[in-house]
């Protein structure tokens, strides 16, 4: 699948300022807990002091669907590989595998963090792909 | 350990809380008529059924759907004036259950003598397809939940699959076990007049149907209907002189983990049911042995087998051999979903197992009626595995 239009609100502008320069940004609190970017207190000890950080971009495969692809004029699409996925750093995040064979994808599988958009006038998307 | 709780078994005789009314709209592919109409429709009927008019009723609790269409302008619908409870509840799947469970906290306490709760919605659109009802929004996605949607998370099917996944990856739950769920339910539903999906289906048609999101076919997953369900709650002793047999509410619990779109270890492993049912069981002060009909939240196969987990009937991770071992359906020895669940009956959210365990209690249940139904387990279940509700309810007053 492509990825599908999105706009940024007040709650997701820091992390759509990450995504447009290639990062995906968790939150740390003062003792360096990792939280999703979503937190607003840190997931480990409830700190409501968070600063923005880049993740590695390294995951690894917690679960998975596998959306069947829909018609189109060229005939059916490929299925979409949907993942909730590890971040290196422990946080979870959830979104598809680009371009995944289903047969590839087991619990574990390393993936990495890739951007894409709908379009220019729509935020940078992190998807998932099979670590080389 | 904690102490048990403090339930009806404590109130005064007088004010224990039952269910008195029963009210049920037209269901399924009903067009024309707003969430609300069936809303209002549904506490007529639930109030006549009770043999109530709608000027006794003192309480009203409010659950909408999807289509967000049932407010507190249905106090103004119905004409109910002098009100001492009325809210609008939303905690999605488990929204029903835990309406009871405030509407008999009101009564037995004195808040209120007679509260009709309801949920309606009208998700199904003439010439539209039923998927699209629970598809997502047609605006340009925004926020956290527009970044999901925009990676290819939409609605609740890819946020259960990956749960099913999980719990298949982990305990070797296969989807033809899933099946047998769907099977067994579908012929319960064939003995229910008010079911939508009474044609018999086999492990074959289930495995044959179209991938929803894998591990799901389509006869994993819930039908959507449109329509309303009411229940009346109201004492004891009021209901003594009512037209219907009372059914008394004799254990609640309520679950609520807060791991939604959170690192949660036990995703698709294990269910709010481990914590609310206990509660209610403790509460009435019975064991999990003692229950003789389930009437569990089913909008996905996968959810009826967790909660059977989780609740206790079989071990953890169990599930998938316990409901292929033949113990569902109408000729198995645990009467689970007896009406055919949201999988073939109809999908009223929390309002499909309450409805069924009200019927079922009573005695009223025609064909499938359960012959031991003393004890009645209703569970309700929101979000992905978020949100969890139980009631316990039997005929008989202690």
């Amino acid at each position: 699948m492509r990825v599908g239009p999105v706009v940024r609100d007040d709650e997701t502008a820091a992390f759509f300022d990450g995504t447009a320069r290639g990062e995906f940004l968790l939150r740390y609190c003062p003792d360096g807990h990792p939280s999703s970017p979503h937190a607003q207190l840190c997931d480990t000890c409830a700190s409501a002091d968070l600063t923005w950080r880049a993740a590695s971009g390294e995951a690894s495969v917690i679960s998975w669907a596998v959306a069947p692809g829909r018609p189109t004029g060229r005939g059916p699409d490929k299925p979409t590989v949907l993942v909730v996925a590890e971040l290196a750093e422990g946080p979870w995040w959830w979104s598809h595998i680009k371009d995944a064979d289903p047969d590839r994808v087991t619990v574990g599988t390393p993936l990495t963090i890739q951007f894409e958009r709908f379009s220019d006038q729509h935020e940078a998307v992190p998807v998932f792909a099979i670590a080389a | 350990m904690t102490t048990a709780p403090v339930g009806p078994r404590t109130f005064p005789g007088s004010r224990r809380p039952v269910i008195a009314g029963l009210g049920i709209t037209e269901l399924g592919k009903v067009y024309g008529r707003t969430a609300a109409r069936f809303a209002g429709d549904a506490v007529g009927r639930a109030a006549d059924d009770a043999g109530l008019r709608l000027s006794d009723i003192d309480g009203l609790l409010t659950s909408a759907g999807v289509t967000n269409g049932v407010n507190l302008s249905l106090q103004r619908d119905l004409g109910l004036t002098d009100l001492k409870l009325l809210s609008e509840m939303q905690a999605f799947g488990s929204t029903a259950g835990q309406m009871v469970q405030y509407a008999a906290m009101a009564v037995a306490t004195g808040t209120a003598d007679v509260v009709a709760c309801v949920f309606a919605d009208n998700p199904l659109t003439e010439n539209r397809g039923a998927g699209a009802a629970y598809g997502g929004a047609a605006r340009i996605p925004t926020g956290w939940m527009g970044l999901l949607a925009a990676g290819g998370i939409v609605g609740a099917n890819p946020m259960y699959a990956l749960a099913a996944r999980r719990h298949m990856t982990t305990y070797g739950t296969t989807s033809e076990q899933l099946g047998h769920v769907a099977v067994a339910q579908r012929e319960w539903a064939r003995l229910n007049p008010l079911a939508q999906m009474r044609t018999p289906i086999t492990l074959e048609d289930h495995q044959a149907s179209r991938i929803i999101a894998d591990p799901f076919h389509l006869f994993d997953c819930c039908l959507v209907s449109n329509g309303g369900i009411a229940v009346i709650v109201t004492t004891a002793e009021r209901a003594a002189d009512l037209a219907q047999p009372a059914v008394h509410v004799h254990g609640w619990g309520q679950s609520h983990p807060g791991h939604f779109l959170r690192r949660s270890d036990g995703f698709g492993l294990v269910s709010g049911a481990v914590q609310s049912g206990p509660a209610a069981l403790a509460m009435a002060g019975l064991r999990i042995e003692d229950v003789d009909v389930v009437e569990l939240y089913d909008c996905y196969t996968f959810t009826a087998l967790i909660s059977l987990e989780d609740y206790g009937f079989c071990g953890k991770g169990e599930g998938g051999p316990f409901v292929a071992s033949g113990v569902l359906g109408p000729d198995g020895k645990l009467p689970v979903n007896t009406g055919g669940g949201q999988l073939s009956s109809y999908y009223l959210w929390g309002m499909t197992p309450l409805s069924e365990g009200v019927i079922q209690a009573r005695g009223q249940a025609g064909e499938r009626q359960v012959a031991d139904h003393d004890v009645v387990l209703v569970s309700g279940n929101g979000g992905v595995l978020d949100h969890h509700s139980t009631l316990i309810l039997s005929p008989n007053p202690a």
